[in-house]
């Protein structure tokens, strides 16, 4: 194989963003790249190690009992690469992850796996092998122990230990060492529950690296975090490839493969559909491969018309639950009209949640503002009443607030709406069987049938169990909060067409969602959170990008309800 | 997730797995008939008389009655400590009464009636001193736990404490004795043998016909139905196993009393966890606690009622203990609760909440009184007993977590 030349200095990935396959003329790129340039002398060590295969799957396939997970699957990674992994759920990434790591071990799958050249032979339940062997994986899900700090959930379970006893100055000195040398900007004494994900995503990525780590596997990486805590994860891949660690980047968001990845594979049903350099491809093209038909928009047409005002928040001040005197909720207005999808953007931490939660009346203390509901004051103190008022809420994190996860299907759909099949005596069970069969045929949630455990299912389908659970309270109001997280891009499609039904139906939508082209793609308008406070609310036809982190970030105030551009108001808050 | 083709979707799923969800229970029975076996083998068929299987029986009503409770205490994710202490209290509280209370009272609002016509109606009324008392004591802790918010099993642990002290206050260190015919039948008496045996044939019409009733509603709504033959060796084996019982105590002197009372209580709470709101919050609380309140679930009521619930069946239990002991002892209900929870755990609760069958926990009471006795049988010194015990629980615990993982 002719060795893949690299053009001097453009050593790390840029964002090529709208500017297409060539990429920005140097002047440019220099200009926007964030770090120094990079010298001829590591470009050659780089295109020269470019060259060896440091994984080389060949005619790998994994059969369960009634299924075939992994089908003849070969495809090779380059060392030091990023290696961009795409596929819908069900595709057989996180199988083909699982033998990599030594969930499954060598010997119960067909083919093999050549890792530097060698056999990859890893025995039964032996995670630890695999991290020994330098393969370690980041979850979507972290796995650190909240009540520890950053050094201590690094050096888990194999503390510098002297004399009996660990040594402290050993351990955190070694946890700095990691630190800088990858550039990961987290103290290493900082309690891991005081942190934001985005830092806690760090601190599990220094995990992996300090077991010096070759190959680590990205799972889902970005589903929780904010766009700047993005652009900062983007930096530290770059840092890794630097040091010759190579990354199998797996999201279900296209844009990223193009700001990051080398080259792509795209898996379809157990197969692999293509492994290509990412110049030869675009988000169409890889959308079509993934589902393997073309899909002509991301965002299914709308035909609301958003009729009156139904819903009115104003001024609304909250405490949290906490006993603490710092408002969660520093003055938010808006409304909402009936028919309507109203998308609420802004960073992680402006408080999106925390005013859903508690307007479902789940969180801290209203201590100032109004919120009416078709002219009428409400004031909810629990799920219960909200649901009454008709108010439905789809929590950010359905396994651990949306569902019951050893419960069936069927029970988890009709939990808040026994009321409706139920005397005191007795629960109807013919009626919830058939008023929750209702739902999942309506809303298509793959299953076998509703026996079956929700923790089965794939994400998508477990959304829309969460969904049909709300939807069967008959709501007026939906939230949705971050509907559309960790669920690949033909589930998402489904929901964003379910979304468009209900609002046409008359049930108004506020959907939160971190995904700028989310938020663009399916509001009618858009009203954005800054540190607890609306900033304001913009029309669908003059929504941007930019205007709405202009206004996420502080950096241009909007007067509430008012729709101007963002660029003529320029004012500091707080 | 594998991919799960479109005709996987009506794929029947395989006979083991159809079994495999009550793998559990069977295991359980499987467990059971063995340990019978065994002890009818080790004692030269002692264990089998009919006298033996009546007495066996009749010593896991009062542990059984207080498993119904504490199944759904567990169930919730919680744990009540206090169970044992307090069916003491309750009985030691019911021997006053009977021995204390009406004979003083009677002669003050009746004079010159003899007490002793009374007795019946002064039974009576002790008992519902009894079940009032365990109620109250359930509302205590109840509302100190899903009010207050007090972790369950420091609450339980304190009013372990605080009932050891009640009953020495209330007993002086002695024991009250009350030996009333009538009360006595409370958890000595049996029912007349065409009773049981009427009770016999009810029992098993009644699990055919739910069977056929069952088949006719999956029917209506498309699920494939298990097959016939399954279905009637399933109801047949349960029917045949309460018949057998029938027919065995029968033979001694007939159904006992507190087996009864237990049998009542079992199917109640039964129907109540399966079939009410009241129920299946209760496991939604288990399951997943945040979901359930982001549900709308009111877990506040739900677990106060749950622990009410258990103080009125600590109070059921303290008033069929006194009956059985004939008194209200300083020691009465001393570690019951080791049983209680041991049984609630073999019959297949988990102890983070969630899952539990309240038929498990009969099985398991089962079992645990199916050891005290035929180690007791054996002669087996009471200190073997506990360790035997112990190292039952252990590995049957064990070999339901193995079960789970490879489920």
């Amino acid at each position: 194989m002719p060795p893949v030349s690299i053009p001097a200095g453009r050593a790390c990935r840029d964002n090529f963003g709208e500017f297409g396959k060539q990429g920005l003329p140097d002047e440019q790129q220099r200009a926007r790249r964030r770090k120094p340039s990079v010298h001829i002398k590591d470009t050659q060590f780089m295109s020269d190690n470019a060259n060896e295969i440091i994984l080389d799957i060949k005619n790998v396939t994994k059969r369960f009992p009634g299924v075939t997970a992994l089908n003849d699957v070969s495809f090779q990674i380059r060392r030091g690469e990023i290696h961009g992994l795409c596929g819908e759920n069900g595709a057989g990434k996180s199988t083909l992850m699982k033998i990599l790591c030594g969930v499954y071990p060598f010997g119960s799958y067909e083919g093999s796996i050549l890792y530097n050249g060698r056999e990859l032979q890893l025995e039964g339940s032996s995670i630890r092998q695999a991290i020994k062997e330098g393969i370690a994986i980041v979850y979507q899900e972290l796995t650190l122990v909240g009540n520890m700090t950053v050094g201590e959930n690094i050096y888990l379970g194999k503390e510098p230990v002297e004399n009996g006893a660990i040594n402290w100055e050993k351990l955190y000195s070694g946890t700095q060492n990691i630190l800088t040398k990858y550039r990961l900007d987290i103290q290493p004494q900082a309690l891991i529950k005081r942190m934001g994900v985005g830092k806690q995503q760090m601190t599990e990525i220094a995990k992996a690296l300090s077991e010096d780590a070759q190959v680590l596997i990205l799972d889902e990486p970005t589903s929780a975090l904010s766009e700047a805590e993005i652009d900062k994860l983007m930096e530290i891949l770059s840092t890794l490839k630097e040091h010759g660690v190579t990354c199998i980047y797996i999201t279900h968001k296209i844009g990223e493969f193009f700001r990051i990845a080398d080259s792509i594979t795209v898996m379809r049903d157990g197969k692999i559909v293509t492994t290509e350099p990412t110049q030869a491809l675009s988000s169409e093209k890889l959308v079509s491969l993934m589902v393997g038909r073309a899909m002509k928009e991301r965002f299914p047409k709308g035909n609301r018309h958003p009729g009156d005002v139904i819903f009115e928040v104003e001024n609304l001040h909250a405490l949290p639950p906490e006993h603490t005197d710092r408002e969660v909720l520093k003055g938010v207005t808006f409304d909402l009209r009936k028919g309507e999808i109203l998308g609420i953007a802004g960073l992680m931490g402006s408080g999106r949640t925390e005013l859903v939660m508690t307007l479902f009346g789940e969180y801290g203390k209203i201590t100032q503002g109004t919120v009416k509901l078709e002219g009428r004051q409400l004031s909810i103190r629990n799920s219960r009443e909200a649901m009454m008022q008709g108010i439905s809420l789809v929590p950010e994190d359905r396994k651990r607030h949306g569902l019951i996860l050893i419960q069936t299907i069927l029970k988890n759909i009709s939990l808040p709406n026994l009321d409706q099949f139920s005397s005191w005596m007795q629960i109807d069970a013919e009626a919830e069987l058939n008023a929750s069969n209702q739902f999942a045929k309506s809303l298509a949630i793959k299953t076998p049938t509703l026996q079956a455990k929700v923790d089965s299912l794939s994400g998508g389908n477990q959304q829309k169990v969460v969904i049909s659970k709300w939807l069967m309270s008959r709501p007026k109001i939906l939230i949705m909060d971050d509907p559309t997280r960790g669920i690949d891009v033909g589930a998402k499609y489904e929901i964003y067409k379910l979304m468009n039904d209900l609002a046409e139906q008359g049930i108004s939508i506020i959907m939160i969602s971190s995904e700028l082209e989310e938020v663009l793609g399916m509001s009618d308008r858009i009203m954005v959170m800054c540190e607890g406070h609306s900033a304001g609310t913009l029309d669908i036809a003059d929504a941007t990008e930019e205007k709405i982190m202009a206004l996420a970030t502080g950096v241009a105030a909007l007067s509430a309800g008012a729709n101007a551009d963002a660029s003529t108001t320029v004012s500091s808050i707080a | 997730m594998s991919v799960i083709t479109s005709s996987a979707q009506t794929e029947t799923p395989s006979l083991a797995k159809r079994l495999g969800a009550n793998l559990q229970t069977y295991g359980l029975i499987g467990a059971i008939i063995l340990i019978w076996l065994f002890f009818t083998f080790t004692t030269g068929g002692i264990f089998l008389s009919a006298r033996n299987i009546s007495f066996l029986f009749r010593q896991m009503s009062i542990t059984g009655i207080m498993s119904v409770g504490m199944l759904l205490v567990i169930v919730t994710g919680n744990i009540d400590l206090s169970v044992g202490r307090l069916a003491g209290f309750v009985s030691v509280i019911v021997a006053m009464c009977q021995m204390q209370l009406w004979p003083r009272l009677i002669p003050q609002l009746f004079p010159g009636q003899d007490p002793l016509d009374f007795v019946i109606v002064t039974t009576l009324l002790s008992v519902v001193i009894g079940l009032v008392v365990g109620t109250l004591f359930g509302i205590y802790q109840g509302y100190i736990i899903a009010h207050l918010r007090v972790p369950a099993f420091i609450v339980t642990l304190g009013g372990l404490w605080a009932l050891q002290g009640a009953i020495l206050i209330v007993t002086g260190g002695q024991t009250i004795s009350a030996r009333q015919e009538a009360f006595l039948s409370i958890a000595n008496g049996y029912l007349p043998t065409w009773a049981g045996a009427l009770l016999a044939a009810g029992v098993t019409v009644f699990l055919f016909a739910s069977m056929v009733l069952t088949r006719r509603r999956k029917l209506k709504y498309g699920f494939e139905l298990p097959s016939m033959v399954l279905d009637v060796l399933k109801t047949g084996v349960f029917a045949a196993a309460f018949v057998f019982y029938v027919y065995v105590v029968n033979q001694y002197n007939g159904v006992q009393s507190p087996v009864l009372i237990l049998a009542i209580v079992a199917m109640v709470v039964n129907y109540v966890s399966n079939n009410t709101r009241f129920g299946r919050y209760a496991y939604a609380i288990g399951g997943n606690r945040e979901a359930a309140r982001l549900s709308g679930v009111n877990i506040r009521n739900n677990l106060f009622m749950i622990f009410v619930l258990m103080g009125f069946l600590c109070g059921v239990a303290g008033v069929v203990l006194a009956s059985y002991v004939g008194g209200g002892t300083p020691a009465a209900g001393t570690g019951m609760e080791l049983d209680v929870i041991a049984a609630c755990i073999l019959g297949g609760a988990s102890t983070l909440g969630g899952e539990g069958t309240i038929l498990g926990a009969m099985i398991g009471a089962l079992i645990m009184a199916t050891l005290t006795n035929g180690l007791q049988l054996m002669n087996i010194p009471n200190e073997w007993q506990y360790l035997i015990k112990a190292l039952v629980l252990i590995l049957a615990v064990y070999a339901d977590v193995r079960l789970r993982r490879n489920r």
